[in-house]
């Protein structure tokens, strides 16, 4: 087992005065044994480093080592042939023209393992991912779900160090992703190989791994648990990212080690503080539509007026839209059973626990593009 | 690759490993073979151009743009491929909208019709139509003037209107195969869209099934146009009696002694651009195309109903039928086993003529075993060189890709017996003594047939995602292991499709073999043409008979292994005859 250090990998594509950067200055330390997870929109490079890693592709500058191998540099690049990693791909790339034995088998028969080993090896395999009894059909015989199940089981036969997925559930039903989700979260466990996988779903990568990176126009934007990444999101980009969420423009009272005071709309809030921030200084709150409370007005300290703009019924939760008195509409997720009428003033609560302070643009050292539409 | 400057040490530990030379080395062997069948024939046909009698000059050109006979030529051919290009237009369109739009009868006789026609080697169908309408001696014009009493209906098929009819027959496939696949693929919900809301049916075929199905027609019509204006056999089969000279035979004619190169390169180059220019149009009316395929699948266009209009049009279909395929056909059978071609050849039938051309006659022996070898090596290499070329351009990121590909299509727009003139000039310019020799033919066939088998490999590669081939890559196996186990799997029907689409064409070139061939290194179509020059009139039959049968066995192979789509795909690709 293996894990994998990158250390500022950069890829670009087109003419180099083009300046279009698949990926730049990428550090990531993956760690063996661990479900580390690549998430962000389309485009935003994720799939250009699952393929660094590979080694079907060279990096212009940086390096990636697995243990303390060097196998990518600008300079030499250790063919995909010779990394002991596997690699499920989006499309499953099942191939047609061989049976779900022959498709299994061939990793092994590269290795030269005898032919009796070998039929024992996938047969076991092919248990793992319940495919027992069809390992004589074609992959135009099987549904998608089998046959994303025979490419796993295809790269697991040969015991890799480490198992790399670009979107491997994406092409399936929602159903069905959801149970290839346990399965595939099981078998990592089972298994301990080092699982590098690739998606656009956020719901999946919280849900999957141990670590999360987000990346965005080619960069990394944070590197953490599923927990840390979605409560204390590094910058807007990534709060955006991981779901819904208000931003509510404010303005810095005071800071003092990392946490200070913040005035948004009505609120005065306690806050953990970015560095660098200095009174005065315009900000956003960041706000998830579950730690808002609503309740009905009855102008308690601490409770900042609202009316109820907008609703939508979504079962599990109902969603309100509440424009406040300074004109801010905030999306706001309540249990289906706490209702409230259009038109009605409600009070609304903030938890300052669950909020987290990004600095305004400007201040920014890189300029961040505007969050892609298909984040969600 | 980039190329590695770091110093030895530091590379340690990293596997070179000695097949990536295998790789490079295949493909550097496929760029050179490119340069040597396309680039540097055509660079010496364009020097041998403008080589006068002190260096450079224009001479040729001027004369050949203004001497009676080259302008007289060029109209020729012009108006040849103007009227065939229209009656293909008309024939096909026809045809490919009865096929694909109304409930016509007889559908599956209106594809083999255009398939057959197609395929039939055109000088083949010119000495049928010779048999039936010379004008003294064709059978049809005898029965007219003596039989009947009727000499004012005999038709003179030594003229523009008989190179015209005799053309068509070969040319109107083109329009045929493209513009019924446009109208296939018109996804009925535009027509539907339209109707709903209160387009007439009239109105919905005018405002939006023609102006998406029209860029595949134009782009047929002018592949009509271009195959007809090269094709060679037929010309001087049917021109040069009736006084037509037309490009391909001038260009012949200045290859009698003494040979004027330099106004053959010349008239060669103006042949190319038209050839050219029309193909260039073709392909901008192709891309126009796109929007008409994206639909997809789900495609179920609506049939009109003809009521009793639809026997109408099934009787044009059996008409073109009978034309173009029962009445040369049948012609040659009855001329193959006669012993004395006319009206009473019925009187005597006999098998001589195959014992003739199979037993005795060792030129004949010798054509169709050359034919054959020919055949098979050319296709083999150019599905071999297009594997590798297609290879190159779709799965590497080598600098130049995009330009071997265009390399590799340039003999779509070099008629054969320019390719022939080019190949000429180079060979003669080189020490190796290749004029004459079966070898130079292999080069012109393998040249002119390359595109055909580049364009198979490249549609067969872009079915295989490159993640088939990662996926081998990544459990460890090497170039070659991947190659053997994935990808030549996987693209085999489309390389054997490949293989037969040069494999037919070959069989029966005519265009460049006429001025390459020798003696010794004769060829069936070579053969075929020189007994009929000599006015061996049934063995010629005879002999044409053996050359339909071969390539109905690589037909019938085509359809049994590679299940069929030859027709379709090579009306899509439209090699220059």
């Amino acid at each position: 087992m293996a894990g994998i250090t990158i250390k500022g990998l950069s890829k670009h594509y087109g003419a180099r005065d083009a300046d279009v950067a698949a990926v730049s200055d990428l550090d990531l330390d993956i760690k063996d044994n661990q479900f580390v997870t690549l998430l962000g929109p389309s485009g935003c490079g994720k799939t250009t480093t699952l393929r660094l890693i590979a080694g079907y592709i060279r990096p212009d500058r940086g390096t990636i080592h697995v243990d303390s191998r060097l196998v990518s540099s600008p300079d030499t690049v250790v063919p995909p042939d010779a990394r002991h990693m596997g690699m499920v791909f989006q499309n499953y790339a099942v191939w047609p023209h061989k049976t779900v034995f022959e498709n299994v088998v061939f990793g092994l028969k590269i290795r030269k393992v005898a032919a009796s080993e070998a039929r024992r090896k996938v047969e076991e395999t092919l248990a793992l991912v319940n495919l027992t009894g069809l390992a004589e059909r074609y992959p135009g015989e099987l549904s998608g779900g089998q046959q994303q199940r025979v490419a796993l089981a295809r790269s697991l036969v040969v015991e890799p160090e480490i198992l790399l997925l670009d979107e491997p559930l994406s092409n399936l039903d929602a159903k069905l992703r959801e149970r290839m989700r346990t399965e595939l979260k099981v078998l990592q466990r089972r298994t301990g190989i080092t699982f590098v996988y690739v998606t656009h779903d956020q719901s999946e990568a919280l849900a999957l791994s141990d670590m999360v990176a987000v990346i965005h126009g080619g960069r990394l934007q944070q590197y953490g648990t599923p927990f840390e990444v979605y409560s204390h999101p590094a910058n807007r980009l990534v709060a955006d990212f991981m779901g819904l969420v208000n931003l509510v423009p404010g303005t810095v009272i005071d800071a003092a080690n990392g946490v200070g005071t913040v005035q948004a709309a009505a609120w005065r809030l306690k806050l953990p503080m970015p560095d660098g921030a200095v009174p005065g200084e315009a900000i956003e709150v960041a706000i998830r539509p579950e730690n808002i409370r609503l309740a009905p007005a009855n102008r308690r300290s601490g409770l900042v007026p609202a009316t109820i703009s907008d609703r939508t019924f979504l079962g599990s939760v109902s969603e309100y839209y509440a424009m406040l008195e300074s004109g801010h509409v905030l999306r706001v997720q309540t249990h289906p059973l706490q209702r409230f009428a259009v038109g009605d003033t409600v009070a609304v609560e903030v938890d300052a626990s669950q909020c987290s302070v990004f600095r305004r643009a400007p201040a920014d050292a890189t300029p961040v593009p505007p969050a892609d539409g298909a984040a969600k | 690759m980039a190329t590695l400057t770091m110093p030895a040490p530091a590379r340690a530990g990293l596997r070179r490993s000695p097949r990536l030379r295998l790789e490079q080395v295949i493909m550097a062997a496929a760029v050179v073979s490119l340069i040597v069948l396309v680039v540097l024939p055509l660079l010496f046909l364009l020097v041998g151009s403008v080589r006068g009698e002190q260096g450079l000059s224009l001479e040729h050109f001027a004369e050949v743009l203004s001497g009676r006979l080259y302008i007289s030529a060029l109209q020729n051919s012009l108006i040849l491929g103007a009227w065939t290009g229209l009656f293909s237009l008309v024939i096909g369109l026809l045809l490919a909208w009865a096929v694909s739009r109304t409930d016509v009868p007889g559908k599956a006789l209106i594809k083999i019709t255009a398939t057959l026609s197609y395929l039939s080697p055109p000088f083949l169908t010119a000495i049928a139509f010779v048999y039936l309408f010379s004008p003294n001696a064709g059978v049809i014009n005898v029965a007219l003037r003596d039989v009947a009493g009727m000499p004012w209906l005999a038709f003179n098929i030594f003229s523009m209107t008989g190179l015209v009819l005799v053309t068509v027959l070969h040319t109107f496939p083109f329009v045929f195969l493209l513009a019924s696949s446009a109208l296939q693929s018109v996804d009925a919900s535009y027509e539907e869209a339209a109707q709903i809301l209160g387009a007439s049916k009239l109105r919905t075929a005018v405002s939006i099934t023609m102006p998406l199905v029209a860029p595949a027609v134009l782009s047929g019509t002018l592949l009509a146009f271009v195959n007809a204006i090269a094709l060679f056999g037929s010309q001087a089969i049917i021109g040069l009696p009736g006084r037509v000279v037309t490009l391909p035979t001038r260009i012949y004619a200045l290859f009698d002694y003494p040979p004027e190169y330099g106004l053959a390169s010349a008239l060669s180059l103006v042949f190319v651009i038209i050839t050219v220019a029309a193909l260039y149009l073709q392909r901008a009316f192709l891309a126009r195309r796109s929007y008409v395929t994206l639909a997809g699948k789900g495609a179920r266009p609506q049939l009109m109903e003809l009521g009793a209009l639809r026997w109408v049009l099934f009787g044009f279909a059996a008409l073109v039928f009978l034309i173009s395929i029962i009445a040369p056909y049948s012609t040659l059978l009855a001329v193959s086993f006669s012993k004395s071609w006319g009206l009473d050849f019925w009187k005597n039938l006999t098998l001589a003529n195959y014992k003739f051309i199979l037993f005795e006659y060792n030129v004949t022996q010798r054509a169709i075993l050359n034919s054959l070898m020919l055949a098979i090596f050319a296709a083999s290499i150019a599905v071999l060189l297009g594997a590798v070329i297609g290879w190159i351009d779709l799965r590497t990121r080598a600098p130049g890709r995009k330009l071997l590909d265009y390399a590799s299509l340039i003999p779509l727009g070099l008629p054969g017996i320019v390719m022939a003139v080019a190949l000429i000039q180079f060979w003669l310019a080189m020490p190796l003594a290749l004029y004459g020799t079966l070898m130079i033919l292999l080069l012109a066939y393998v040249g002119r047939y390359i595109p055909l088998g580049v364009r198979s490999a490249n549609a067969s590669l872009r079915q295989v995602d490159p993640s088939l081939e990662e996926s081998a890559q990544i459990l460890g196996a090497s170039w070659t292991t991947t190659m053997r186990e994935v990808t030549l799997p996987l693209i085999r029907p489309g390389l054997f499709a490949g293989w037969l689409l040069v494999f037919v064409p070959v069989i029966q070139e005519l265009s460049a073999s006429i001025l390459l061939f020798s003696s010794s290194s004769i060829t069936l179509a070579v053969a075929v043409f020189n007994l009929y020059e000599t006015g061996y009139t049934e063995p010629v039959a005879a002999l044409a008979m053996v050359n339909m049968a071969i390539i109905g066995v690589a037909i019938w192979l085509a359809y049994k292994v590679g299940g069929g789509g030859i027709a379709t795909r090579g009306g899509r690709e439209g090699a220059v005859a």
